[in-house]
Order: C-alpha cells, then structure tokens, then sequence
C-alpha cells in the first residue's frame, strides 16, 4: 500500500489526468459526431450500436492511450535513473507489481468515467429502452481486461526501454492493428493482442448486402477469447516482470 | 597480489568481499576481489576508469548480480532473502545522483523517507547538511548538476545509515563544490559513526580524504592498507648525473653502491652527508665531473602509476 501510494506520489505534475480527459474526449467527440450519420433505423437500436461503436472506438484509442499512459508512468525511473536508488530499497519484483496495480487502478478509473459518459449520451439521445447498466458495467470489465492485457505489454516495454519510442511505437502498431483487425476473422484476429477489444465486444453487426439493412444483436464473449485474452495477460506480465527483475540497473 | 589482498588488521570490518567476481560475456570486469573496508574509515577505492569500482559498488548493493564469490555487509551476508535488510543501514549515490526531476528536492527525499521508514524530519536535516534546504521547494529539474550530487548525497544520509557507499560524488562539481563535498565526507565518520567508502579514479581526491585505500586495475586489487602504508612506499633516492655515466656506475660498483641507470641518471638508495662527500670525491679522483646531484622522493602519483599502469587522473 505505501508504494503504491508513492506511485501515485511519483506521478505528480506529470498530467495522468490530462492525458485521461484527452482520451475520454476524443472518444466522446468521435461518437458525438458518428450518431448524426446514423439512419433512423439504426438509430433505433440505439444502445446495441452504442456498444459497437464503443468496442471500435476502444479498438482505436486504447491501445495508443494504454501506451502514453504506461510510458508517462515508467519513463520517470528512466529520466533520472532513479532505479539504482529504488532498487536499494525495493525488490525489482514488487516496483514492477506496484506500476502494474497503478495502472489498473488509472484504467479502472478511466473506463469507469467513460461508461458513464456513454450512458448519459445514449440518455441524452434518447435511445430506447433503459439505459442497460449490467451491459455497461460488463463492458467496462472487458474494456479494462484487455487495456490491462496491452498495459501488461507496454509496462515491458517502457521500462525495459529507456527510449519511449519503442513503446509508444508499439502503441501506436497497436491502434492501426486493433481497428483493422475488426475486419479480420475471428481467428486472425485471436492472435493480435489489440484485436480483443472487438473481439470481446458485446454487440455485433450484421449486414445484409440484399436488402442494405444493417442489424445489430447482444451476444456473450467466447470462453475460449476469455482465455485466451488471460494467457496473453500473463504471457506479457510474465516476460516483461523477468526481463525488468534480470536487468541489472 | 598476495600482498595487496592482505587484509587491513581492523576490530571489525564493515565490508569484507571473497572472492568476488564478475563476467561480462568473455571479460573478467571484476576479478577475484577481497575487499576489507575497516569501520569507520574513509575508504578511497580508487582506480582508472573503466577498472572496475562502479561494477564492484553495484555488486555490494544488489544493483549487478556477482558472478562467482560472497558478499558481507555490516556482518551479514547480502543474498536476495537478506539483502534489502541490510541495506537499509546503507545509504548509497552510484555514478549520477538518482532523482525525479519532475518533483522538488524535498519530495524527491519524501520518498526516500517513506521506502526506508526513517522519520520525517530526517528530510530537513538531510537538506540542511547539504546546504539544499533553501532549494528543496524547487523542482530537480531546474536544479544545477552540482545540486543534484548534493540532492543524491542527501538522499543516501537519511536515516544516518552506518555505511555510506559514494560513487565518484565529486563528478561536475566545480572547484568549490569539490572541496565541500569533500570536507563533508571527511567529517561523516566523527559527526555521525559512519564509515564511508568513497571511489574515485583521482588518486590527489582520495589523498586528502580517505585512511584506508583500494587500488584496482582491470578488475583486480592491487593494493589495499592504510593510506599511511601507501605513503611509506614513496621512498627517496639519489639521483646522479656525471661526464661518464658508464664508467660511474662500474665506480660505484667497486665501492658496493647498487644503482640503476634512468633517463641519464644513476638513481641511488638515500646515503648519509658523510657518504655523499666522500663519493663525490671519489668520483673526482677519477676524474669524473659530477653534473647533478638531487634527492628525490617517488611520489603518490608515480605509485598509482606503477600499480595500475595509467597516470594519476585518468
């Protein structure tokens, strides 16, 4: 509990809520200007096309912003080596687990505010129906899964490179990678670590090129995707938390 | 090297090193080193760059895993189960001060006082003693490098640990913030019982602060005792020139004087006035002109230079 209160401590003036709000605004601003496009048949299942623009949304942001938000969390050990200090007083395990708590403690935080914001936007476009709470807190949950999953990828490569550039890269692949992937089949897209955020989308579309009528539907995450996106998780926590350990500072 | 790694006779040691060892790949950078650091001594651990003494720091404080050989702090052995307990009687600045430029002086130490559970006014009193406590709201950052050595030697004080370990601390100060840093390290042992090992790869550094030495080269212990026993190496000697070296030196063997022809000169153990006199008769009587005639003395730096091969400052 007190390093992860320094955590928090260290991460003073170095904008985390800035660079959250920015997130959550460019996907507010996104959505805001995709729902006038949408026809009035789509309009009226409402909260099924919010959660797929969501997913989408997720797919393009999220990986980017999980690496900023890694990076502006890890690159301060690097920018005034303060490693060799820390590492006398902490075990390189228990630093590694403390940023990996921070995060998900930023993630839960950030997600929780953007499924807020989401429901009060399809409120306030008056999508039929009532505002489907246990839908929006499991997709928060999901969300938050697979950005702790990139996050666990990204915590690695931000403290195992002095130069943000390969993380931030690695975000960056991440984003274009996650929003093609929607494109992919599900098999493909089983292999690419940023594709599970449409993988594990909660609504999904389908499109009929005969009558051009598009319709949305619920469904549930495959366990096998649910699984799948664990062993990930704990393949980058694994690999990144033995190379952090072994490096000798 | 037997010599060199005789232990310095001492009521108690602070480090003891066995055996220490460490392999980059195909490189020995540390070799076979049996470090003795009495307590509260100076301990200058001085070497050429790249000899070896900021690996050999990082091993005693956990930072690079050794590759062969045991460590003892403060009496106990440092494996992973016990290391952090010891160190927390050890306070430590390696190579650059380690900071958060982000944050002011005084959080940088907030942290350090929280991981090491010591008291909060510990922060002001570490500030006062590097004379940072009139910066210690500014930020790092815009801190000069020389503040920032004294942010990082701060840091290692808190909690007034019994064992200080100092890398190069005097790196990118200015004349004025060496000679500070050095009267502050010089006055630790007495003002608070510590023992400091200080490394520095300037042999004139560690002359006027340290009372026990450690001379590496490439990895290896060349010497280690008091700095008075390094002292007492610099023996004085003659050093004579004549019109006829050759025929001086076959001289002075018929009178069982040794010498040892150096640059032009014959070097000559130390002799009394009496027996100055009569040589230089002797030598006249062989009609031999003495040209110079000087008492040298083999200074620190020539010492350095033959232990470890490089000048004094490399």
């Amino acid at each position: 509990m007190k390093l992860l209160k320094l955590e928090f401590f260290k991460c003073r003036r170095r904008k985390i809520a800035l660079v959250c709000a920015a997130v959550l605004a460019a996907e507010l601003l996104w959505f805001a200007i995709d729902l006038p496009r949408q026809d009035a048949e789509d309009l009226a299942q409402g909260w099924m096309l919010l959660f797929y623009n969501l997913a989408l949304i997720d797919a393009i942001f999220l990986p980017i912003s999980v690496a900023v938000i890694a990076s502006r969390n890890c690159e301060l050990e690097h920018k005034g080596a303060a490693l060799k200090l820390l590492e006398t007083m902490v075990t390189p395990g228990r630093l590694y687990i403390t940023k990996l708590t921070w995060g998900a403690l930023v993630l839960a935080a950030l997600l929780s505010v953007r499924s807020a914001a989401f429901a009060a936007m399809g409120a306030a476009a008056h999508f039929s129906g009532d505002i489907p709470w246990g839908k929006f807190a499991l997709f928060t949950v999901i969300s938050w899964a697979v950005s702790m999953m990139v996050y666990a990828l990204q915590q690695g490569l931000s403290l195992r490179f002095a130069n943000q550039a390969v993380a931030l890269v690695c975000g960056i692949f991440g984003s274009f990678v996650g929003v093609m992937s929607m494109l992919f089949p599900d098999w493909l897209v089983r292999c690419v670590p940023w594709g599970y955020y449409g993988l594990l989308s909660l609504a999904r579309m389908d499109w009929d090129p005969d009558t051009r009528f598009t319709q949305f539907f619920w469904r549930w995450p495959e366990p096998l995707d649910v699984v799948l996106l664990l062993l990930f998780g704990a393949l980058f926590f694994i690999v990144g938390r033995t190379l952090f350990v072994r490096k000798e500072v | 090297m037997m010599e060199a790694q005789k232990e310095v006779m001492s009521v108690s040691n602070v480090i003891e090193t066995h055996n220490l060892c460490k392999r980059y790949g195909d490189a020995l950078r540390v070799s076979h080193l049996n470090l003795t650091v009495p307590e509260g001594s100076v301990y200058g651990f001085l070497g050429p760059n790249g000899a070896g003494k900021s690996t050999t720091l990082k091993m005693l404080l956990g930072l690079v895993r050794p590759t062969e050989g045991a460590i003892r702090i403060l009496g106990r052995p440092t494996d992973a189960a016990s290391r952090l307990s010891v160190l927390r009687q050890v306070g430590s600045l390696i190579e650059s001060p380690s900071y958060y430029g982000h944050l002011t002086g005084e959080e940088n130490l907030r942290i350090v006082q929280t991981l090491r559970g010591v008291p909060e006014k510990h922060i002001r009193e570490a500030l006062q003693i590097v004379r940072l406590d009139g910066q210690r709201g500014k930020r790092v950052a815009h801190y000069s490098l020389g503040m920032k050595q004294r942010l990082g030697l701060a840091a290692a004080l808190l909690g007034y640990p019994k064992l200080l370990i100092l890398d190069e601390p005097t790196n990118g100060l200015d004349p004025a913030g060496i000679q500070e840093m050095r009267e502050l390290i010089e006055s630790l042992p007495e003002r608070f019982g510590m023992t400091v090992v200080v490394s520095s790869h300037l042999l004139s550094e560690i002359d006027q602060m340290a009372d026990t030495v450690g001379i590496i080269r490439e990895g290896e212990l060349m010497f280690q005792d008091t700095l008075e026993t390094l002292h007492g190496r610099s023996r004085h000697h003659l050093a004579l020139r004549t019109s006829n070296n050759a025929v001086a030196r076959e001289l002075l063997a018929r009178q069982s004087i040794s010498c040892e022809e150096e640059d032009g000169f014959l070097i000559l153990p130390i002799l009394s006035d009496e027996l100055t006199a009569q040589l230089t008769r002797y030598l006249s009587e062989n009609r031999l002109g003495v040209v110079r005639l000087e008492e040298r003395q083999k200074s620190l730096e020539d010492i350095f230079l033959e232990l470890t091969g490089k000048a004094a400052s490399l």
